[in-house]
């Protein structure tokens, strides 16, 4: 077979979002990912790890194995925390080869009627659309956060972790009313104004985390900027994304897309990491469906509020001083997806009287990782276990994040254990040294 | 196909966790990182302890199965890809370190500690374990006593092999053997020892590892200096040791190596330079800022384009970070990476470097060059695509040819990734029919119906093991 036959082999893959071949061949099997896999860790599997994992996808492109149940067991095991992108010397991204392996999980193995028509109901009505969130019943709410889909594949495949009830409600925080409908649509910039900006509320950070959300619009314009936050909104999709459904994800991001560029703006700017990690892929999933201009545009405003205030450069003349200590835990969708590190950390340290105390491991995932966390309860309780464990080591007050996914896991994690630590947004760290008014 | 009776007796004797049969499992342990070797297994086990290890050969025998020892599959010559089948016996999960003896400066660890653990262990008790493979973060003591592994410290502190002191494992007809200790002087008898230290897993499976540890250096001095062209760096690494200056390090990488690294690390390498040397001298701190002026001198003489000093000790870390990459960033420049391990007297570096250049330029390959300048161990390492046969076989010529003049130098066509599947014919070449002869001969003595690791380091006959070729399954150098 010449080269060029063989460039875009699909083998055993459906033709609809298979990896790419050349994605695939591109591990060199080095090894340098192993040492940072959570699912590693966990069972010592070849096969649960990066290396493993690319080389089961490689070998359904060879034609040397069906896509069975195992390679898709493995697509949902992997965390797709990104942790081996970064380790990768050789630009391999296998947690992104294992999300799109999960829309081939569903096109290999179609889901019963009863889970269809949930699932279509959740991830197509419900999580689309903020405006019907914010209007149905708590409990509602809680499935699409949970992504009520790990129910629906359980019908098919998955065995459910152990006491996931139990654990999905002890998770739940005290629900206050969703922020979008509260939050005025133009936020005027306070101070010398230095430009505009939207901000992409996430679904999450509306419906339970409305507090952190309301203190990125008050930041923002204490920093000089007007925040304009569009109504109309939808999910960015990263649950379509993790859940295998990449035609409504695409869906998705042409809405959103095309929203945020009909506002005048400068930048589009979330506190969620889980989004800002979706946003910045809108190039990559719709090539070829939207002008590349348009893309290239759209994503050159994205930021994540961390990112975008060391940017532009913090103004802490005015900040009051915050007198305590914090250890801070990196999301995923921050450092590896996004490899933002420091910028948060810089933040930490402007603001007056906070002092920083670095944990070990501090880029090792919590275990939530969307679903996963109670697809995998134990998995998950002994990765975070071993968070926790480097959290209390440092003795710290507080336990600063950025992502809703790993405020979550981590709060419940730090109640179970009754640890004195409670955890913060790192904009409601940055909002309570900015004055109100 | 192995027989279900066998797979429940293991189970039986290792635990269900520890014996994987699963197709999609045997596909992921038929590799290391050699390009182009893959062979499935038929089994797989994960001994904890010797006792469980001996049971599984027990019942390998019975089923007539070879035997292929494995760490973490970081290999660079193939020497745990299985290419008879049969059971792959991983040591991963032999994994406790046993005892830092502060009193006899020695560590005692099963096979399947990971070099690095190892190391940080022994630095918090304020001792120092010197070999550190690029690969360190996952290779196992096992992996590197079977390939006897260099390091970016080899050109002062050695190699694996010299640290070695004892080792305890199991031979072919499943009797334990130890051999050393923990007296630094030991000549009895033949030094078994010395030949299980680079034997690749063909002699006996290392089950515990007694290691030297050392006094750490109190001070250390990292110099960065970049050339114009690669030939003077050769020449630079010569005249140093010309000097009688001894670095702990001086390691090279050349554009191409430069280019891909920064690429990943970001750290402002020079992409513009043709070649740049990393070097490290070491030990108690008047002699160490004497060598490091001796080492500027040197590179002013011979005119390298920028000479730099780290500026801390963190800034010289992400420096040897960075070149621990080198193979797996130039991994982004096309799908195949294929590396040599090519090593000549330090003082025929230049002519070297010119002959990859030369070579590179005759077959029309893109070369990357990166290594252990300082024991004139060279990765030369053409980027290719397995996919186009011409270019494989041009690859090829290139191998050919370069290490016809590394023997003719009287340099060796392996410093440290072994023989494996890969490098076979190479070795005929380099110690003649004779020197394989005598080698087969030992491997007989060892392992007389040659059940482990069959297939490698030369073609044995070997009427006691069966051939399984899996159907697509190239097995190739
Ligand atoms: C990016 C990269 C950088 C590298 N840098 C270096 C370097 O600087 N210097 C260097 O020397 N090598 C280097 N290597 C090669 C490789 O890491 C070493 O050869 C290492 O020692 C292999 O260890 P492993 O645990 O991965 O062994 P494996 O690859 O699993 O096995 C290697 C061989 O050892 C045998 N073996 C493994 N464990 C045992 C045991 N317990 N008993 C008997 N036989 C056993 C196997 O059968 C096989 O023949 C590098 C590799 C990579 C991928
Ligand atoms: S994914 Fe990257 S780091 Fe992991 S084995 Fe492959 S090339 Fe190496
Ligand atoms: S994304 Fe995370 S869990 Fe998945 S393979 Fe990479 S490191 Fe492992």
């Amino acid at each position: 077979m010449s080269a060029t036959d063989k460039k875009n082999l699909q083998g055993n893959f459906k033709p609809q979002d298979a990896p790419q071949y050349a994605d695939v061949l591109q591990c060199m099997r080095c090894g340098f990912c192993l040492p940072t896999c959570p699912t590693y860790a966990l069972t010592g599997r070849e096969r649960s790890n990066p290396r493993g994992r690319v080389a089961l996808a490689r070998a359904v492109a060879e034609e040397k194995l069906e896509f069975t149940p195992a390679v898709m067991e493995e697509a949902f095991f992997c965390l797709d925390c990104r942790a081996c992108t970064t380790a990768c010397p050789s630009g391999v991204r296998a947690g992104e080869v294992m999300e799109i392996c999960r829309s081939q999980a569903h096109a290999f193995y179609p889901l019963g009627k009863v889970g269809k028509a949930f699932r279509e109901f959740v991830l197509e009505k419900m999580v689309v659309s903020p405006d019907r969130l914010e209007k149905s019943m708590i409990p509602t709410r809680l499935y699409q956060r949970l992504g009520i889909q790990w129910l629906v594949r359980h019908l098919r495949v998955l065995k459910l972790g152990p006491d996931w009830m139990e654990k999905a409600e002890g998770m739940l925080p005290d629900l206050e009313k969703p922020l979008r409908p509260q939050l005025p649509d133009v936020v005027p910039a306070k101070g010398e104004k230095r430009g505009r900006v939207g901000f992409f509320l996430g679904c999450v950070m509306t419906l339970m985390y409305p507090n952190v959300s309301r203190n990125t619009v008050r930041v923002l314009a204490h920093q000089g900027f007007d925040v304009v936050t569009p109504k109309e909104t939808k999910c960015c999709g990263a649950p379509h994304l993790s859940e295998g459904d990449r035609e409504t994800a695409r869906q998705l991001a042409q809405f959103n897309l095309d929203l945020f560029l009909a506002k005048d703006i400068d930048y589009i700017v979330t506190d969620c990491a889980g989004c800002g990690a979706a946003l910045k892929e809108y190039e990559e999933m719709l090539e070829g469906r939207a002008e590349q201009d348009k893309l290239a545009l759209f994503r050159s405003k994205i930021r994540d509020i961390s990112e975008f205030l060391v940017e532009v450069g913090l103004r802490t003349e005015g900040l009051k001083e915050v007198r305590t200590s914090v250890t801070y835990h990196e999301p995923c969708h921050l450092c590896h997806a996004q490899g933002i590190s420091k910028q948060p950390r810089e933040i930490i340290r402007k603001i007056p009287g906070v002092e920083l105390r670095e944990m070990n491991e501090s880029s090792w995932c919590c275990g939530s990782a969307a679903t996963w966390g109670l697809k995998y309860s134990d998995d998950s309780k002994k990765v975070l276990d071993r968070k926790l464990d480097n959290v209390a080591a440092t003795g710290a007050d507080y336990l600063v994040t950025g992502n809703p996914g790993c405020h979550l896991q981590l709060a419940w994690g730090l109640r179970e254990r009754e640890m004195p630590q409670s955890v913060l947004h790192l904009i409601e760290l940055l909002g309570r040294a900015t004055p109100e008014d | 196909m192995i027989s279900k009776t066998a797979i429940d007796h293991l189970v039986e004797k290792l635990g269900n966790e520890n014996v994987l049969h699963e197709k999609e499992d045997l596909l992921t342990l038929g590799y290391d990182s050699t390009p182009g070797v893959h062979h499935l297994p038929e089994v797989v086990v994960y001994p904890t302890s010797s006792e469980q290890l001996i049971a599984a050969m027990e019942i390998a025998q019975r089923e007539g199965l070879p035997l292929t020892p494995r760490g973490s599959g970081t290999g660079l010559s193939g020497g745990s890809v299985p290419v008879r089948g049969g059971m792959v016996v991983t040591l991963t999960r032999m994994n406790r370190i046993l005892e830092i003896d502060e009193e006899n400066l020695t560590a005692t660890a099963e096979a399947g500690v990971i070099t690095l653990d190892l190391f940080n262990a022994v630095a918090e008790k304020g001792l120092f374990y010197p070999p550190d493979p690029g690969s360190q973060k996952i290779s196992t003591l096992g992996g590197n006593v079977a390939e006897n592994a260099g390091g970016l410290r080899g050109l002062k502190y050695g190699v694996t092999r010299d640290y070695v002191m004892q080792l305890k494992g199991v031979l072919p007809d499943r009797s334990l053997i130890a051999t050393g200790g923990k007296s630094v002087k030991d000549v009895a008898g033949y030094g078994f020892k010395d030949l299980l230290v680079g034997s690749e897993g063909t002699l006996g499976i290392i089950t515990e590892i007694t290691v030297k540890l050392i006094p750490p250096p109190q001070d250390k001095r990292t110099i960065l200096a970049y050339f114009n062209d690669v030939r003077t760096a050769g020449e630079a690494v010569s005249r140093i040791i010309a000097a009688k200056i001894i670095p702990s390090t001086m390691e090279i990488m050349d554009r191409a190596t430069i280019n891909c690294v920064e690429d990943y690390v970001k750290i402002g390498l020079p992409r513009e330079m043709a070649a740049l040397l990393l070097i490290e001298v070491d030990g108690h701190p008047a002699p160490v800022a004497e060598e490091a002026d001796g080492v500027r001198r040197i590179l002013e003489q011979v005119k390298a384009a920028e000479v730099h000093v780290a500026k801390d000790a963190d800034h010289a870390a992400s420096l040897a970070a960075a070149r621990r990459t080198a193979l797996s960033a130039l991994a982004r420049v096309s799908p195949t990476t294929l590396l040599e391990d090519a090593t000549v007297p330090r003082s025929r570096l230049a002519e070297t470097f010119g002959e990859i250049e030369r070579l590179g330029g005759k077959y029309k390959l893109k070369v990357g060059t990166f290594g252990h300048a300082g024991d004139g161990n060279l990765h030369p390492t053409v980027l290719c695509d397995e996919r186009d046969h011409d270019e494989m076989e041009r690859a090829h010529a290139f191998y050919n040819e370069l290490y016809e003049k590394v023997l003719a130098w009287g340099g060796t066509v392996s410093g440290e990734h072994g023989i494996g599947l890969a490098k076979k014919e190479y070795l005929a070449r380099q110690v003649g029919p004779g020197g394989v002869q005598v080698m087969k001969r030992i491997k007989q003595a060892f392992d007389p119906e040659g059940i482990l690791n069959p297939g490698k380091i030369f073609e044995e006959k070997d009427p006691g093991t069966k051939q399984h070729v899996e159907e697509g399954f190239r097995v190739s150098h």
